[in-house]
């Protein structure tokens, strides 16, 4: 058997349209890199990373899925299980952030109720290409309570921060469910912190 | 001599005026030899596109290829075009069901996607990028109107500095190669032949509305537009487009069922074709079966793939095409696809039984490179064995 060498995993799931980015922001987070030329995914993709929040290794247990409806029924059957959830849009293609409002109501539907989710706007290299604003992106974060953040894979830029925000936010709400004082103490100032910083970019 | 002897024996069976397919079958199941273009002619046959009678080819070929060539002149459609007849009038807003305009927009959401996906198109060898000897003169002498991928254009990505080979490998290149350019449109007169798989997938979707494009076709049609395209022999080399489009759409009516969502359920549907396998892995290994029911690690982690795509994912090119040898030869078909997948598992059993389930499923979805003639030769004994 493989030994044991984290303290705590969590399941990410990425959505969202296909072409966004979801494979190259998955790659550039584990593997450090970038690349144009993904082959298509088709049902779901896997990858680990382990990263280490105040003191605790937390092993990240990734999926990606295809954006496609056809792909539907097989991804939504990973909701369930997900601790939490990055819906990617692409910051150049105004039907994918249209689209954001479809793949929330797929969360609602499948997803467990207090699953954490972030919305990344993705290609934020493109300025030029930009369609839709970051001001939109953070209203429509602002609307429903999540957390928002422009990302690049390309240019490396918020990728690493988006996951450890949403790895740090489970966390807070692990750790509250453990038992003891101390830890339920550092949780509140956690969780305070966390509201106040919530649904807004600050980059 | 061995090859030469192989080679002979297709040639039996090929010269013959009537072709016997259940001999060639038989022949193909065992490997068909790359040379002399006699995949494509056996492909051609086990497909059902070529009839066996070898008299009535020349002829069915020109209607097929006639045919496949309207196809083009009446889809790829230009609005605005075609004459204005009577009063009839036609602009980009109309909301007119008939409208051109409106098919023109509705048609250019589908060629997104495939669009997306044929830049996609086997990464790791530069065949698609490629320009074909025989580009369809219509579209591109059209100063890019008939082009396809003008339709729904957005800027070419510059630089990247990490390419991606087979099995999951990545290769840091130097600057100077910059992959997605690869893929760039090529000037008037030429085409590349990513740009010809994105015609076939768009006529195919145009055809099959009901079920229109689904990822992954690419992947399917990718191996045999490869193929055809690659023939020694310009005769046929000439007509690549046109027969593997045929090819393709018969290949399509036999797996369709993967790729329709509301037909999962289905005898013929994915999830069918899942099960099917785990009951065979549950025969030919119950210890591996019962370390994944226990890691709960299901068969759509990783055989949804191998299944929906004939696994065009899991091995580099040339590898693919020898698997589909026998996939195509296989009398109940794709029968023998569930036994590929059992082998592929069983063969990794010693490192599936002590792995964990992120390892186990790293591993299933990033096949580690191995010769394929050693898990086909597994896949005839597992299906020997008569489970
Ligand atoms: N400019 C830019 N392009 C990106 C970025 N991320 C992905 N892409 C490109 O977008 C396309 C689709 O990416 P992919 O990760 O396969 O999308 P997916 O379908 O959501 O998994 C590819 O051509 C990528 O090169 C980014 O941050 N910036
Ligand atoms: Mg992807």
């Amino acid at each position: 058997m493989a030994k044991k060498t984290y303290d705590l995993l969590f399941k990410l799931l990425l959505i969202g349209d296909s072409g966004v980015g979801k494979t190259c922001i998955l790659f550039r987070f584990s593997d450090d890199a970038f690349t144009t030329t993904f082959i298509s995914t088709i049902g779901i993709d896997f990858k680990i990373k382990t990263v280490e929040l105040r003191g605790k290794k937390i092993k990240l247990q990734i999926w990606d899925t295809a954006g496609q409806e056809r792909f539907h029924t097989i991804t939504t059957s990973y909701y369930r299980g997900a601790m939490g959830i990055m819906l990617v849009y692409d910051i150049s293609n105004e039907k994918s952030f249209e689209n954001i409002v479809k793949w929330l109501r797929n969360i609602d539907e499948h997803a467990n109720q207090d699953v954490e989710k972030m919305i990344l706007g993705n290609k934020c290299d493109m300025d030029d290409k930009r369609t839709v604003s970051k001001e939109r992106g953070e209203a429509i974060a602002r609307e429903h309570g999540i957390r928002f953040m422009e990302t690049s894979a390309k240019a490396n830029i918020n990728i690493e921060r988006a996951f450890n925000e949403l790895a740090e936010a489970i966390l807070d709400k692990t750790a509250g469910r453990e038992s003891g004082d101390h830890i339920d103490r550092v949780m509140v100032d956690r969780r305070q912190q966390a509201s106040t910083s919530r649904s807004c970019c600050n980059n | 001599m061995a090859y030469k002897a192989r080679l002979r024996e297709f040639d039996n069976i090929l010269n013959k005026d009537i072709i016997d397919l259940e001999d060639l079958k038989k022949l193909a199941f065992t490997g068909i030899p790359d040379d002399q273009g006699k995949r494509a002619i056996c492909w051609r046959l086990l497909l059902n596109y070529l009839p066996t009678e070898k008299s009535s080819w020349s002829t069915y070929l020109k209607t097929k290829r006639d045919l496949y060539r309207q196809f083009i002149d009446e889809m790829i459609v230009t609005p605005g075009a075609k004459e204005v007849d009577g009063d009839v009038e036609d602009h980009p807003l109309s909301m007119n069901p008939d409208s051109e305009w409106q098919t023109f927009f509705k048609d250019n959401e589908v060629l997104l996607q495939i669009d997306k996906d044929v830049r996609r198109l086997c990464p790791d060898i530069s065949f698609f990028q490629q320009p074909t000897e025989f580009p369809c003169s219509v579209v591109v002498n059209s100063m890019d109107v008939k082009r396809l991928h003008r339709r729904v254009e957005r800027r070419v990505l510059k630089s990247a500095n990490v390419e991606r080979k087979g099995m999951g490998m990545t290769k840091i290149a130097l600057s100077f190669k910059k992959a997605n350019e690869d893929y760039a449109p090529m000037d008037e007169g030429q085409e590349a032949h990513w740009e010809v798989v994105e015609r076939i997938l768009f006529l195919y979707a145009k055809l099959n509305p009901g079920q229109s494009y689904v990822q992954g076709m690419n992947e399917i049609l990718g191996p045999i537009y490869y193929t055809f395209a690659s023939d020694p022999d310009a005769t046929y080399r000439e007509w690549a487009e046109a027969d593997s489009f045929f090819c393709f759409t018969n290949l399509m009516s036999e797996i369709r069922d993967f790729f329709i969502k509301t037909l999962d359920e289905t005898q013929c549907g994915i999830n069918s074709m899942m099960t099917r396998m785990l009951v065979q892995l549950k025969n030919s290994d119950l210890d591996v079966w019962l370390r994944f029911q226990q890691l709960e690690l299901r068969p759509q982690y990783y055989s949804f793939r191998w299944i929906t795509l004939l696994l065009s994912q899991e091995f580099p090119l040339p590898d693919v095409l020898r698997i589909w040898d026998s996939l195509f030869s296989d009398e109940k078909r794709f029968n023998f696809l569930i036994y590929i997948c059992c082998a592929m598992i069983v063969i990794l059993r010693n490192q599936l039984l002590n792995g964990d389930f992120p390892l186990n499923l790293k591993l299933l979805q990033n096949f580690p490179p191995m010769d394929v003639q050693i898990i086909l030769s597994k896949a005839v004994e597992l299906s020997k064995k008569g489970f």
